[in-house]
């Protein structure tokens, strides 16, 4: 999954990349609200954690923009101020939560699970696909009620395709979401990955079916 | 105030005793006077010049007032020859003045009459004394002292009771404003009411509404660097919890590592930035911790130079310094040597490798002045203003900073009744010069 950080320091950025790059995230970074902007109209992120107090734009002004222009992305807030009136102004803008700093990680990384699984319609933490279920707290597979063991690559592909499942993925938001903005590789590895994954889950009712000029989509047979 | 009251009341009370007793022997001597000349009037000289006197009634009977007194007289020739009276009745020494006596025992006041007679002796006069006990007097003495000091009483309860009347009346603004003052404590302050209170007493609540006005804003101008502050400590503090996290999920050793030495940092830059607020604290006029004694800059430069020379060259900055042996100026020591950290600190941040920082400080008319020189990207003029301002940060900047440096420095200079001024440096970075006054 595919987060993007705007955040201007960037020591707090780099490290919160790095903190949730061990959650197997996939993290790009904006310092200012002008970058932000620029990623967000390039990029399909899963969740967009924004710092209020930005250079260039402000984050309230980004986040009243980007629901202006009717995207529903997940939108954590950031901010140093913790009064009641920032909270209410900015959940009132069309954020999804609100964190004060400082925070633990652990605490934001359960606020971030909530409001992805939120976007996804998932009322519970639980995603099942046929005999493949997902634990969106922990992040485990299982297949058959039998833990599936997955590389981070691996489960970044299968985690996208789960989320979106029934509907096609394109190859290269699955490449961006799991390789991110930075990385330099050749994006036909991807299907290395999803050939891998698609031997995991070989005798189950779940299959991952490529879609010739579209995608792959994630369906239960 | 009570006492003077009844000190003048006391007086009063005296005064008004002596008068009664004077009023009272005024009356006694008119009558003394009216009785002694009735008597003298009947005196009479026979043809062979013996003197004779037929007391007349009414004489006597003047003092019959029903307060039993006796009434003794006598009367006397010139050449000594008793005609009427008590032989031992004593005479007072001035005639027509009433005079106070004893006789038999019992005070009496007396008056002595001289009225000629005709006879052939020379000088002939007969000397009537008429004298009387002081029943009557004391008497009348006392009911005029009663009836008067009946007034004064009055007079003085009267008195103090539309004192503290008129006290209660027009103090009564007073009280209520004191109440209102005293309210106030708990709520919000605002400013008094002028109209409430009598005119003359406005220009106590003007000055007072001043004085909550300039508190007023000092208390928003702390609240607002708390504030300020709190929000400066959140992001190090939240970098802090998630360097923490990293370095506890960390499956290999080498992230591990890496995250901890970045807390050790991050926890030094904190320590830094808390230490910073505290001095700006002290720095603040009216702190009290303030001590003016004579400090010597040029030392201080150079042992802060020093202590950062490690750092700097790490850094790949060239540091120097020029001065004289010794610079003294008048500040706080500790508040001068936080100054001079915080412009090195400040020109080692921002300025890259490679690069110089150089300190200069030399002796100027009536002062001495620092000269902190770097090859950094320097400040805009337009900035150089806001700069000083707590928390301000020049935007797009990368350096970690709190925004706090220039804001002490301009405290401590101001505290030390010094200047400072910001400029461009030879090498295009920023050149600040402060002057200070000498010790």
């Amino acid at each position: 999954m595919r987060l993007l950080i705007v955040e201007d320091s960037g020591e707090l950025a780099e490290w919160l990349a790095r903190a949730l790059a061990q959650s197997s995230y996939t993290v790009d970074v904006a310092g200012d609200g002008e970058e932000a902007e620029h990623f967000l109209a390039v990029s399909d992120y899963t969740a967009v954690i924004l710092d209020l107090s930005l250079p260039k734009i402000d984050g309230m002004t980004l986040l009243r923009r980007l629901r202006q222009r009717g995207s529903k992305i997940p939108i954590l807030i950031l901010t140093a101020n913790a009064s009641l009136d920032g909270r209410v102004s900015g959940l009132d803008s069309g954020a999804d939560d609100y964190l004060a700093k400082p925070f633990d990680l652990a605490e934001l990384e359960a606020r971030l699970r909530a409001i992805i699984r939120r976007h996804h319609d998932l009322a519970a933490p639980v995603v099942a696909v046929g005999d493949l279920t997902l634990d969106s707290t922990t992040g485990e597979f299982r297949l058959n009620d039998q833990a599936l063991s997955l590389t981070p690559r691996e489960h970044s592909v299968l985690t996208h395709l789960v989320m979106r499942r029934g509907s096609t993925v394109k190859k290269s938001a699955l490449f961006d979401d799991v390789f991110g903005l930075e990385a330099d590789t050749d994006p036909s590895v991807i299907e290395i990955y999803v050939h891998r994954v698609r031997k995991k889950l070989e005798g189950s009712n779940v299959q991952i079916a490529t879609l010739r000029g579209l995608g792959y989509l994630l369906r239960v047979s | 105030m009570l006492a003077t009251l009844v000190g003048v009341l006391c007086f009063n009370i005296y005064l008004s005793f002596n008068q009664a007793r004077q009023t009272a022997n005024l009356v006694t001597d008119n009558m003394l006077s009216g009785s002694a000349r009735m008597i003298a009037e009947a005196v009479r000289v026979d043809e062979s010049g013996n003197v004779a006197v037929d007391i007349p009634p009414a004489a006597l009977e003047i003092f019959n007032t029903g307060a039993a007194d006796k009434v003794y007289y006598r009367v006397i020739t010139a050449w000594g020859s008793l005609i009427a009276g008590y032989p031992d009745l004593a005479e007072p020494a001035a005639a027509d003045q009433g005079a106070q006596m004893i006789f038999r025992g019992e005070p009496v006041r007396a008056m002595r009459l001289s009225h000629p007679i005709v006879s052939q002796r020379p000088n002939a006069t007969v000397d009537v004394t008429v004298a009387v006990t002081l029943n009557r007097a004391q008497g009348l003495e006392r009911e005029i002292w009663r009836y008067d000091l009946l007034e004064e009483v009055i007079l003085v309860v009267v008195a103090g009771l539309v004192t503290i009347f008129g006290l209660r009346r027009g103090l009564a603004p007073v009280l209520k404003f004191s109440d209102a003052v005293q309210a106030s404590n708990t709520e919000r302050k605002t400013a008094f009411d002028e109209s409430a209170v009598q005119t003359e007493m406005r220009p106590l609540v003007r000055a007072l509404n001043g004085y909550i006005r300039r508190t007023e804003a000092q208390l928003a101008a702390q609240a607002r660097f708390i504030s300020n502050a709190a929000h400066q400590l959140r992001t190090p503090l939240t970098i802090l919890s998630t360097q923490a996290s990293v370095a506890a999920r960390a499956s290999d050793r080498k992230l591990a590592n890496e995250a901890l030495s970045a807390l050790s940092n991050t926890t030094q830059r904190t320590a830094r930035l808390a230490e910073q607020l505290l001095t700006l604290t002290r720095a603040e006029p009216g702190s009290g911790s303030w001590t003016a004694e004579p400090v010597d800059l040029a030392a201080t430069a150079r042992a802060v130079l020093e202590s950062l020379a490690d750092e700097a060259l790490r850094k790949g900055i060239d540091v120097s310094f020029t001065g004289p042996d010794a610079a003294l100026v008048l500040g706080d020591r500790t508040m001068i040597q936080e100054m001079v950290v915080n412009l090195v600190d400040n020109a080692l941040r921002y300025t890259p490798s490679p690069g110089q920082v150089s300190v200069e400080v030399r002796a100027a008319p009536a002062g001495v002045v620092l000269v902190v020189e770097d090859s950094g990207p320097g400040i805009a003029p337009a900035e150089r203003d806001k700069v000083f301002e707590r928390f301000y940060r020049v935007l797009g900047t990368q350096a970690t900073g709190s925004g706090l440096g220039l804001a002490i420095v301009r405290e401590v200079v101001q505290a030390a009744q010094g200047s400072i001024e910001l400029g461009s440096s030879a090498a295009g970075g920023l050149r600040v010069e402060v002057r200070l006054p000498a010790a």
